[in-house]
């Protein structure tokens, strides 16, 4: 590849690649992502898309919000199952609305920590209809315990 | 000495390349992938992925070893049961002011934007210094030098599923004096070779690639939706371009270290053989950018996936041909 064809104006995702420069030579340049800088909107268009077909089956109660997180986060029952450190078939069970219930506190901790939100996150979402809304989940020393914080940006 | 902090194209070849030239041996990332025999092709089908996949580069961690084995290096490597044991010794060498290589989950790597990072275990960091709780990162993705808390540092390297880091460590601890590179890069080159053309497994190598033109024009009955195929399509392009491989899934990193290797052991055939690599390369790169668009128009039928088969099955035959003249190379050079 020609030095030239591998320049992308983008600061937001650089990256580097091998090219054939000027004199030449092959060697690193620095970059941006070609497909981010063309394609990200897309991205975000079928990711918003997946999450809300997802919240409505958690909210019919066909899925739990686990399975939710887990097609989220592109992850497979057999995938999370290792991650969380539970069987499979647990972990499947984890997936339907109805054994949703039955877990325990530790094993939800371990499916947070998995996705990365907080137990709060497994039970409800929140949703407003206001603009410049600032929140905050601030960490306790407490793993089961967090502080949400609502605050009205500057317009 | 401070550490430079480098982007690279690939984490782990970069990460490996940048603790070497730290230690006082100056070597690129190319050389290091080169020998380490980094390129590569497999085709995946498994319940651990929730899609076919494919991988470009060797198995997580040879291209550290690859590099040890052949050059002499000797790096020291540990893994943990115990996370806090783990920490202790991480924390404990970077007081000493050694700059440490981690084996970490990407998706935990905050520094870096939210629509690349996904779980994957096999993400190297060279982590430099610790300031309080938090740790100072030379991450090969990173412009510059990044961030990271200890809650999240200790997530990514101890988390669990496929290829579980186990808070995996590693440092360079001997440099040999004198390295015989004529022996190293030949022996890396046969084994690049050998995997691409001999192994006789259907999934990896060019019958890999092959096996990837063929399932690519059933993907649509595995995916959900319009919308899924197209993200899955698409990722074609971030596998090969945007995922650390230097650009047409390492084939024009792959170019520069052959050419780099003609020039250090002044060696005409291998510049030869840089051109052609880097030619096939610029083919990959038509294919990503040809699954990018017709993965964003949602032209995705029969007859489009039937053109991006052929040309996939058209890199297989070119890179068919080009392995098995490496191999013959390789051999004659011994």
């Amino acid at each position: 590849m020609k030095e030239k064809d591998a320049s992308v104006d983008y600061k937001e995702h650089q990256l580097i690649l091998y090219v054939e420069k000027k004199d030449g030579t092959y060697g690193p340049v620095k970059t941006g992502s070609y497909i981010t800088k063309n394609f990200i909107d897309d991205f975000w268009y079928k990711r918003k898309k997946l999450e809300h077909e997802y919240l409505e089956k958690v909210r019919k109660g066909e899925i739990s919000p686990i399975a939710y997180y887990m097609v989220l986060g592109e992850l497979t029952p057999s995938e999370l199952a290792a991650r969380v450190r539970l069987g499979a078939r647990k972990v499947k069970k984890h997936l339907t609305a109805r054994y949703f219930g039955t877990i325990t506190l530790d094993q939800l901790k371990r499916y947070c920590d998995v996705f990365n939100v907080s137990p709060v996150d497994m039970l409800q979402v929140i949703v407003t209809d206001k603009k410049n809304l600032k929140i905050i989940e601030e960490k306790t020393d407490n793993p089961f315990f967090t502080i949400l914080k609502i605050s009205t940006g500057k317009k | 000495m401070t550490f430079q902090h480098k982007m690279a194209a690939h984490c782990e070849s970069g990460t490996v390349a940048a603790l070497l030239n730290h230690a006082g041996l100056s070597i690129s990332e190319p050389l290091v992938f080169g020998i380490s025999a980094g390129i590569f092709f497999g085709y995946f089908e498994s319940k651990k992925f929730p899609f076919p996949t494919f991988v470009v580069r060797n198995r997580p961690g040879q291209i550290r070893t690859g590099v040890a084995r052949r050059t002499g290096v000797r790096f020291k490597e540990r893994r943990f049961r115990n996370p806090e044991k783990g920490e202790r010794v991480l924390d404990d060498l970077l007081s000493g002011g050694k700059p440490v290589a981690c084996q970490t989950d990407f998706f935990y790597m905050k520094y870096l934007p939210d629509h690349v990072r996904v779980h994957i275990n096999v993400h190297f960091i060279t982590v430099v210094e610790k300031r309080g709780d938090v740790y100072v990162v030379s991450d090969c993705y990173s412009p510059n030098l990044a961030e990271l808390d200890r809650e999240s540092l200790m997530k990514a390297r101890f988390a669990g599923g496929s290829f579980s880091p186990r808070g995996f460590i590693f440092h360079p601890v001997s440099i040999p004096r004198r390295i015989d590179y004529r022996t190293a890069i030949w022996k890396g080159i046969a084994s690049a070779a050998f995997n691409m053309v001999r192994l006789p497994i259907p999934f990896i190598g060019v019958k890999g690639i092959r096996l990837f033109a063929k399932k690519v024009v059933d993907w649509p009955s595995l995916a959900r939706d319009i919308d899924h195929l197209s993200h899955e399509i698409m990722k074609i392009n971030i596998f090969l371009e945007d995922q650390g491989t230097g650009g047409a899934g390492f084939r024009f990193m792959y170019a520069t270290f052959l050419r780099e290797a003609s020039e250090l052991l002044n060696d005409p055939d291998l510049l030869e053989m840089s051109k052609r690599i880097m030619e096939i390369g610029d083919r990959w790169r038509e294919i990503s950018l040809f699954a990018a668009r017709i993965g964003k128009r949602r032209d995705l039928g029969p007859d489009r996936l039937g053109e991006l088969s052929a040309m996939i099955y058209e890199r297989a035959d070119a890179e068919e041909r080009f392995f098995n003249d490496l191999l013959k190379l390789s051999k004659s050079k011994k």
